[in-house]
């Protein structure tokens, strides 16, 4: 155990789980301030379009993505068999992270927002060039997982690590594109684009490939089984190097950008049907003939439904893209529904069932509540469902009202649809939906501070006397 | 290969390690070639503006006219006039006459005459000189008589005549000048046929363009500073004292910032407030967008590239839950009602969720607005100013697609009378 130097680990997951608590906060503070009672708390500061972005900006980079980074410092080095390169850099790297992206994400509401999605980053806070150490943070601690790699003991690399690397450099190139390269190319659609690139990009191929590192090694190991199949992992991760990066333009069907560009993006996204099979394949399989485990442990459970929901946000992804589909589900709520199952259901449930089993290695103690982490996967069972399921149908419902605006054969017909409907109606039509969604998004919360509380008393406290069977299973295998 | 004999790190990075980096690489650079870099080459839309009337009106018009709302809550518009570079178009009309020195004759266009006289030099309209007043008398009858032959019913009901303007034309010494220009600036004064440019050489690239941009019978702007019980201020006064550079404009107290530096805040307030998480700027190739979009009549034309391309930041946007604001410049022109609607969304569009923007307004230092909303702020002037420009530009003002002249034939296209090709 001592041949670990796990200190990195710490300094990332700690922070990260109180982030994704704070958050959730956020996200339910505008699902209901926003749409269940509009504008109630009023004002500069507190408006939906100065918060939003301080949910996105937590879930996305001071959760899940640090997350993913905490557990990468934590199975890089067991699954090289040797040290972190550097713990020394990695202490620099975490620093360097939290002082860049903490202020970033808490200015937005002083009105910092630099207009791009997933990118609203300020270059400069006051003498601090955060977008920049936020860069820099991640290339040194890239860094350091390569020289982890480079100076393995164990020679095969297992698939997690491959996955791992791809996302290393693939997160260090979307960065800059997405900081740099986007203000090199000529304003308009041509920025638009890149901000696509990198959007799906951060997605498809940063918190894509670590979520299945992340799965792809927590998943045997906990259930204490070898995975299905390494070849079909390979797959999964060749074709994702293949296809993600060209499809960004799909989030533009029917937009101002050139009818080739769009065929080419949807063409791709069919493609994505591969990587997604090969996972959903693997991982169920892996479990196959040993799904009494799924009932026994709660990370494991997390794990399944992730795949389940990557199963949904990968079969969503593609056909959204089609042109008739994407003329109902585009720009309606559906989409909000659509990233919340990749990025909350599919790939925060990975992270949390790594969690789940790195925390107690790392401190050396059982997980302090078994019954605790059973309720956490309860609560996100039924609040993602309730959180998912009515924007997809309020969403889907809503992009059929605005399609009635294409009744008829004169402009007149179609004039009189939209007097008949008018925009505001279909947006208020979306109110049950909404608060359907408020209340799944509380359940969320409830559950994940239910999971915080357990991870902190593991750390913290003495082991309680419940008898849990996790940890002994982790120190046979570490 | 972890062999003792070698520790080079490309040998411990063993030969799969490198194939796959390289092969990401590979990839990767092959996406990116072809979905970033290459569509703006194949694509000419992606960066050529559509028309000249686009050009100008962002590179010419919006750098030159600025807006002042210092002085109180009547804004006020000035145009900076330079000699070789502003075109001015000198327009008589039933009301308005235009005296001048027998060397500058040439350059007024007079009533009734279809062809328009433009000119780069730096002229201006004042209140005739004494010198003319004997010729004015006569040209007042002239023009009454000239009034009641076209009119004879009001003449008959014994209705008042329109007060007759007349102007003098005359060169200042000064190679630039601030001339008071007209209040409803969404759309800018364009001429592409039947116009010559008196100048002996062409001044400039864009006086070529196949149709002009130009300036209407420019007054100078004078301003005299008055005292209030709430402060000094200052206010328009064709008697008052002259602006003597950009300077002086710009500064305190008369505050004024061009329109271009109020649409890039403008740029600037739309994604600092988030606006563009709830509100796309596309009108997309459907006919629920250009429906949405449209007009009672017409449907409004779906979004270009090339709409684009004097943006710094551009919203294209992910979700609706307001309207599309890609043609909110001909939907919603009124500044009025946009007052009313970031003041309290609600009460101007029932069932909004639209958030209140109440920091784009001051307090009405003198108390004594006759509503409860307070003085716009140069916040809501920028925002206002952006939105303004949206769906306004993508065709000369003589093409506009919301007077049924769409050049792309949208409602054609939709009503299947017209397919594209």
């Amino acid at each position: 155990m001592d041949k670990y130097n796990d200190t990195p680990v710490k300094l990332m997951l700690y922070p990260a789980i109180i982030f994704m608590i704070l958050g959730m906060i956020f996200g339910v503070f505008i699902a209901f301030n926003t749409f269940v009672f509009p504008d109630y708390y009023s004002g500069e500061y507190v408006h939906f379009g100065r918060v939003r972005p301080v949910h996105v900006g937590h879930v996305l980079f001071l959760w899940l993505l640090a997350a993913d980074m905490g557990l990468s410092y934590y199975f890089f080095p067991r699954l090289c068999g040797v040290s972190l390169w550097s713990p020394r850099l990695a202490y620099v790297a975490c620093a360097l992270w939290w002082l860049a992206v903490i202020p970033m994400v808490y200015s937005y509401p002083m009105g910092t927002n630099a207009g791009w999605e997933y990118l609203e980053f300020p270059s400069w806070l006051g003498w601090l060039p955060t977008k920049t150490l936020m860069i820099i943070a991640w290339i040194l601690f890239a860094a350091n997982l390569f020289m982890t790699i480079a100076t393995r003991r164990f020679e095969k690399m297992y698939v997690s690590l491959w996955y791992g690397m791809g996302a290393l450099f693939w997160t260090a190139f979307t960065m800059m594109v997405g900081a740099y390269a986007i203000y090199m190319v000529p304003g308009g659609i041509s920025r638009v684009n890149v901000s696509w690139f990198y959007i799906h990009n951060l997605v498809g191929m940063i918190i894509t490939p670590f979520g299945l590192a992340t799965a792809y090694y927590f998943l045997p190991k906990i259930a204490n089984t070898p995975i299905y199949s390494h070849r079909l992992s390979m797959v999964g991760f060749w074709s994702i190097a293949f296809v993600y990066a060209w499809i960004g333009a799909h989030h533009m069907i029917h937009g101002p950008i050139s009818q080739w560009l769009q065929t080419t993006s949807i063409v791709f996204s069919i493609w994505l049907f591969i990587p997604v099979w090969t996972v959903v394949d693997n991982i169920f399989s892996t479990l196959r003939g040993n799904w009494d485990i799924y009932t026994n442990s709660a990370p494991i459970r997390f794990i399944m439904l992730g795949t389940a929901y990557y199963l949904i946000t990968c079969v969503q992804g593609p056909t959204m893209a089609l042109r008739n589909i994407n003329e109902i589900t585009s720009k309606t709520d559906w989409v909000i529904g659509h990233s919340h199952v990749s990025l909350y259901g599919t790939f925060t449930f990975f992270a949390l069932a790594g969690i789940y089993q790195a925390i107690p290695t790392i401190v050396n103690k059982p997980l302090w509540s078994k019954k605790m982490a059973d309720w956490h996967f309860s609560f996100n069972l039924w609040g993602s469902i309730l959180f998912m399921f009515p924007l997809w149908v309020g969403g889907f419902l809503q992009g059929m009202m605005w399609s009635t605006w294409a009744d008829g054969t004169s402009y007149a017909q179609f004039h009189n649809s939209l007097v008949n409907l008018p925009f505001l109606q279909t947006v208020a039509e979306m109110r049950p939906w909404w608060i359907l969604r408020g209340i799944g998004g509380i359940v969320v919360l409830i559950g994940n501070i239910i999971f915080a509380i357990n991870i902190f008393n593991t750390i913290l406290l003495k082991p309680s006397e419940e008898v849990t069977d996790l940890p002994t299973t982790i120190k046979v295998q570490a | 290969m972890s062999n003792n004999n070698h520790h080079g790190f490309f040998h411990n990075l063993d030969k799969s390690a490198i194939l796959t980096f390289l092969g990401i690489v590979l990839l990767f650079s092959g996406a990116v070639i072809v979905t970033l870099i290459a569509p703006r080459y194949v694509d000419p839309t992606w960066t050529t503006p559509t028309n000249a009337y686009q050009v100008q009106v962002y590179e010419v018009a919006d750098p030159n006219l600025y807006i002042s709302s210092a002085g109180g809550e009547r804004r006020q518009f000035v145009y900076h006039l330079k000699q070789d570079y502003t075109l001015i178009a000198f327009q008589e009309s039933d009301v308005l006459h235009i005296v001048s020195p027998p060397e500058l004759e040439k350059y007024i266009t007079r009533n009734g005459n279809a062809h328009l006289n433009l000119t780069s030099r730096l002229l201006l309209l004042r209140q005739p000189s004494a010198h003319y007043a004997e010729k004015i008398s006569t040209l007042k009858k002239d023009l009454l008589q000239n009034w009641k032959k076209q009119n004879p019913i009001a003449v008959e009901e014994g209705l008042p005549h329109p007060s007759f303007t007349i102007l003098e034309l005359y060169a200042p010494t000064a190679t630039e000048a601030f001339a008071l220009a007209p209040s409803d600036t969404m759309l800018e004064n364009w001429v592409d046929s039947n116009y010559s440019i008196l100048d002996d050489t062409v001044k400039h690239s864009y006086h070529k363009d196949p149709g002009v941009i130009y300036v209407l019978n420019p007054m100078e702007y004078r301003y005299t500073k008055i005292k209030t019980d709430f402060g000094d201020t200052w206010t328009y006064d064709e008697n008052g004292k002259k602006i003597t550079d950009l300077q002086e404009l710009k500064n305190p107290p008369l505050a004024f910032m061009s329109r271009h530096e109020l649409i890039n805040m403008g740029e600037h307030i739309y994604a600092i407030e988030g606006c563009w998480y709830c509100h796309t700027d596309q009108t997309r190739t459907l006919v629920q967008d250009v429906v949405l979009n449209g007009s009672d009549s017409y449907p409004a034309p779906p979004s270009s590239a090339n709409e684009y391309v004097y943006q710094s930041i551009s919203f294209a946007g992910t979700r609706r839950i307001g309207p599309d604001l890609s043609r909110v410049g001909v939907k919603r022109p009124s500044r009025d009602w946009h007052k009313g609607h970031f003041w309290s969304p609600q009460s101007a569009s029932q069932g909004s969720i639209m958030p209140s923007f109440r920091h784009f307004f001051d307090k009405d230092p003198r108390g004594t607005a006759p509503n409860k909303i307070g003085i716009p702020n140069y916040q809501f002037e920028a925002i206002f100013q952006y939105l303004m420009t949206k769906g306004t530009r993508i065709t000369p003002p003589n093409q506009a697609w919301w007077l049924g002249k769409d050049p792309i034939q949208t409602k054609e296209i939709i009503e299947g009378m017209k397919t594209i090709k």
